[in-house]
């Protein structure tokens, strides 16, 4: 809690300022008025720079990217510039954050508060390592604003400085390039601050990051049994300890996951990929099925999990910014069983007060109507709900020609047999060996038809699944920012009541309370410029986030459609294959 | 009532019953018989056939007449209760007219019409409509197919009750059975196929050559009935597939608006192949409905025939004996010369049943291998054509989709 006090957004500091210059200053104003929300604090804490994380950081860092930092060219200031916790800055512990913010970090980046604060406050030791690390990363403009930072801290110095809050990650500077890069969550060093559209790709130059889920297994016994996956990653990313590697992770671990993704980064305009969904059905009968016994039933069903938590692990670790956060890493690459998502379990008291949460959020959703004062998010808005429903839309004719195709299969597999017996009744010897024949084309061509099945689902109608999902993601934070709307909105009215207060208290000439209304109206009006701030600043995130999303989504989707296009070519190349075979058969006939 | 016929039997042994040619040689006389024309109305169908003959014994040289499915019936039946037909196989009767998948489709189509865009109503109309289109083809196809047998088998061509078919320019009143009619009809088949199984159960036949062939006929029938209900299958499931690609088709190019310009002509023209390659599928379908299904039902009913021709055998063969014990009898009983009647009576009745027996024996034989030798033909000429069919179809289908990979612009 000591960072907040130190921390605290002060609505006076400007953006503009020269953040090296003003440092000390800056540093210590804040210091005179506790935040008034927690979270806010948080939120200031992001805009220090990552190097002014380490020190307090580090004692309070648990995961061991920390040590890594010293390699971790991912360390970038633009990351820092992410408002997101998780920059990889091994400085910013993403602990740091969870400790320090309750619940979500809120990112603030942009807010000009947020300048003002972090510069100075990395603890002496956080300084020194600071500007080490700074000057360990070369990058761009943003990085010479680190650096000063780093400087301005040097000089601070301040080894009494709280440990800082410097958490937050961005650095002034960044606020200077504010929108571009603070969702740049690039990892890769551009620093470009304009171009954030492509950069924020993140997927820069040849950063590669490959998992497969596979191996389903079934651990233990009856109810208490659970299915373990082998989640293996290649990647050259450098934060990662190793190139190539393998771990075992259970079902509610990816679920986990998600919800702590969720968590931390919805409220920074992010779009989390959705995880699989629960299925009580299916789990039961794996649950309660024997290895021996499991019928293709509940082989698809394993399979077809396992395909969809191979698609969301590669989702998110396409995403930038999630991929270097923290619990992610952690979660690909501990050794050993993660600690029980109890959580996430349908039935505990956090699932009961997540679906009640879902529930009054809903009902907000519809209730409140906001006044969309942004073209961008209008347009958007209407985009997504129709891609939304056309999707569904198409996703169920896809189911249908998944179907057909796969009575077809087995219709054809039953004509194949009945052939059979047709060739063998058959008393003319060549007219049997070619309705043998056929018989046999036939089993082949359903074998085709059986795959191509497959692949009309896994390939098609799955990840159309996935799409849909995402877009409610996408929906979610477009929610979000209506939420911080409405903090707004409600923040301004009551500043308004709070100004009256004063007013009645000044006209009936109460001093003791005027004093009080005045305290209240200047609390108020932080409150207000604060929520303001971060209406603007989830609304920059999502519009960078956006771009980054339809970018990927367009990419993805042509790809899905071209190999699907190519299964089917190959579906009738083997086809023609097959009655090839047979005509010479069929001219035979005597 | 064929009287005549008998005599014209033994010479016409011509038998060039080849499948569809449509002139037989025989005599200079031809009959030419098809079906120009057919209507269909709500619940009938109304099929104009029209003969082509030189036959002196028509009146006319060329005329038509138009004719209900229940006068395709009453034909078969006439042809089917004469015994002097006993021997030979009788071609099966063409199925009934069968709207009934096509407007029960049409209807739901109908129900669901507010559930989709224009266009994918529409499109689905036509496919349905093509559908309709098709079964009604295959009916008219069927009937002539009956006809043309009659008017080719040297034997049939000239009976008397084809004749009237063929020319009498009014209704023939063919009412269909009434309840009375049909319940009789309904004891009468009862009645025969337990009569066979009987029969099939202690008749033992003299000849060996028919007992191998019966027992050939009953697997073989079973056998290829099976195969028709799983092609059957199979077609269907093949047409929902391609029904389902106007869904696929439809849904992507909406989608493709929504998604404004950056995928819009890459979606555009998925939308198009997913139409096109509709029309394929839609097509091998419908092939392998014709080539396949077709041919094999084609000679379920004409197993279906021929099984009747050696039950009528057998039944033949029941007679003879039973007027051999009968003759036995007689004699025993008369050993004096006052009833000399009986015997002669037996007698009488032996040798015909001798008679009808043998004459029924040598036909069947005929016949049944007549009936190998064409069903190998057929099955030869539809198999090789379904898989060419399938072959070009599915050639063109790899080519659309190839055509359309190449097409798409890269990123």
């Amino acid at each position: 809690m000591r960072l907040y006090l130190i921390v605290s957004a002060s609505p006076s500091l400007c953006p503009g300022d020269n953040p090296q210059a003003t440092h000390l200053p800056r540093a210590w104003a804040p210091l005179a008025r506790p935040p008034p929300h927690g979270s806010r604090l948080t939120a200031d804490l992001f805009s220090t720079n990552p190097g002014a994380l380490k020190s307090p950081v580090s004692e309070q860092t648990t995961t061991p990217e920390d040590q890594r930092s010293p390699e971790d060219p991912l360390t970038p200031p633009p990351p820092a510039a992410s408002l997101t916790p998780e920059p990889h800055n091994p400085g910013t512990p993403p602990d740091l954050f969870e400790s320090v913010a309750e619940g979500p970090v809120v990112v603030q980046g942009g807010s000009p508060k947020l300048s003002s604060v972090p510069l100075d406050l990395p603890a002496g030791g956080n300084g020194g390592e600071g500007k080490q690390q700074e000057q360990e990363e070369p990058q761009g403009p943003v990085e010479a604003a680190l650096s000063i930072e780093g400087e301005g801290e040097g000089d601070v110095t301040s080894s009494d400085l709280i440990p800082d809050p410097s958490s937050n990650p961005v650095p002034p500077p960044a606020l200077l390039h504010d929108p571009p890069n603070f969702l740049g969550d690039t990892d890769t060093t551009e620093v470009s601050l304009d171009d954030g559209k492509t950069k924020a790709e993140g997927d820069g130059g040849d950063e590669f990051i490959q998992i497969t889920v596979s191996d389903p297994q079934k651990i233990g016994d009856g109810m208490s049994s659970y299915m373990a996956y082998k989640v293996t990653t290649k990647t050259n990313v450098s934060y990662f300890r190793k190139k190539h590697w393998s771990v075992m992770r259970r079902f509610s671990d990816f679920l986990g996951l998600h919800r702590k993704l969720v968590e931390k980064h919805l409220h920074s305009g992010r779009v989390i990929p959705p995880a699989p969904e629960k299925s009580a059905i299916g789990t039961t009968k794996i649950k309660l099925g024997s290895d021996k016994n499991a019928d293709s039933g509940s082989l698809d069903f394993i399979e077809r999990r396992r395909a969809a938590l191979e698609r969301y692990m590669n989702r998110t670790s396409t995403h930038p910014t999630l991929r270097a956060d923290p619990d992610f890493r952690e979660f690909v690459e501990l050794d050993a069983e993660l600690p029980r998502a109890t959580q996430t379990s349908a039935l505990s008291s956090a699932g009961v007060l997540r679906l009640l949460n879902r529930v009054g959020e809903t009902v907000n959703k519809m209730t409140f109507k906001m006044d969309e004062s942004d073209q961008w998010f209008e347009e958007r808005t209407q985009q997504i709900e129709s891609l939304d429903a056309q999707l569904r839309k198409l996703h169920a004719s896809m189911e249908r020609l998944v179907n057909y195709r796969r009575e077809l299969a087995l219709s054809t597999a039953a004509f194949a047999k009945a052939t059979a017996v047709l060739s063998s009744v058959e008393e003319h010897s060549s007219l049997s060996r070619a309705l043998h024949q056929l018989s046999e084309s036939t089993e082949r061509t359903q074998t085709i038809h059986h795959a191509q099945a497959d692949a009309d689902f896994y390939v098609l109608s799955e990840n159309t699944k996935d799409y849909i999902q995402l877009i409610s993601a996408v929906k979610d934070v477009f929610h979000e920012r209506v939420k911080t709307f409405q903090t707004w909105q409600h923040a301004q009215i009551t500043l308004a009541k709070k100004r009256e207060a004063k007013a009645k208290a000044e006209l009936a000439g109460r001093m003791d309370k005027v004093q009080q209304a005045q305290e209240e109206v200047t609390e108020w009006e932080g409150k207000v410029e604060r929520s303001q701030e971060e209406f603007e600043r989830i609304s920059r995130a999502i519009k960078k986030e956006m771009e980054q999303f339809d970018v990927m989504r367009v990419k993805d989707f042509r790809d899905m459609v071209i190999k699907y296009l190519e299964d089917l070519m190959t579906s009738q190349q083997q086809i023609i294959k097959v009655w090839e075979t047979f005509i010479p058969e069929a001219k035979a006939i005597s | 009532m064929m009287d005549g016929m008998e005599d014209v039997l033994p010479s016409e042994t011509n038998g060039t019953k080849s499948g569809r040619s449509d002139t037989v040689d025989l005599n200079d006389s031809t009959l030419q018989v098809d079906i120009s024309d057919a209507l269909s109305e709500r619940e009938k169908v109304k099929f104009t056939v029209h003969t082509k003959t030189t036959l002196p014994d028509y009146a006319k040289p060329e005329f038509s007449v138009v004719r209900q499915h229940e006068e395709f019936i009453w034909l078969h039946d006439r042809f089917d209760e004469n015994e002097d037909y006993a021997g030979y196989i009788i071609p099966p009767p063409p199925p009934r007219p069968d709207f009934d998948a096509s407007r029960e489709k049409l209807q739901k189509l109908g129900e669901g019409e507010g559930s989709m865009t224009k266009e994918e109503f529409s499109k689905m109309k036509q496919e349905l409509e093509a559908e309709y289109l098709a079964t009604f083809k295959k009916t008219v196809a069927m009937h002539e197919v009956f006809l043309t047998r009659l008017a080719q088998h040297t034997v049939f061509r000239n009976d008397h009750n084809f004749k009237v078919f063929l020319e009498y320019e009014q209704d023939l009143s063919v009412r269909t059975k009434n309840k009375k009619e049909k319940v009789e009809g309904l004891f009468k088949s009862f009645n025969k196929s337990t009569d066979e199984i009987l029969l099939a159960a202690t008749q033992k036949d003299v000849d060996d050559y028919f007992e191998r062939e019966k027992t050939f006929l009953l697997e073989y029938h079973m056998a290829i009935k099976d195969a028709t209900t799983k092609a059957d299958k199979m077609t269907q499931a093949h047409k929902s597939v391609a029904d389902s690609y106007i869904q696929l088709s439809s849904g992507l190019s909406q989608l493709g608006t929504i998604e404004g310009p950056r995928l819009e002509k890459f979606i555009n023209k998925v939308a198009d192949t997913f139409e096109k390659a509709r029309k394929v599928e839609g097509r091998v379908s419908s092939d392998e409905d014709l080539k396949l299904s077709d041919t094999l039902r084609y000679y379920v009913r004409d197993g279906s025939a021929a099984k009747d021709l050696l039950y009528r055998r057998l039944r033949c063969l029941a007679n003879y004996e039973q007027a051999n014990k009968n003759l036995d009898r007689a004699r025993a009983k008369n050993k004096d010369v006052h009833a000399p009647v009986d015997v002669a009576d037996a007698e009488l009745a032996q040798q015909n049943a001798c008679e009808k027996f043998e004459h029924i024996s040598n036909k069947a034989k005929e016949e049944l291998n007549d009936l190998k030798a064409r069903r190998v033909t057929a099955f030869k000429k539809n198999l090789i054509e379904l898989a060419e069919l399938e072959l070009k179809h599915a050639k063109a289908q790899a080519q659309l989709l190839k055509s359309c990979l190449q097409s798409l612009p890269e990123e």
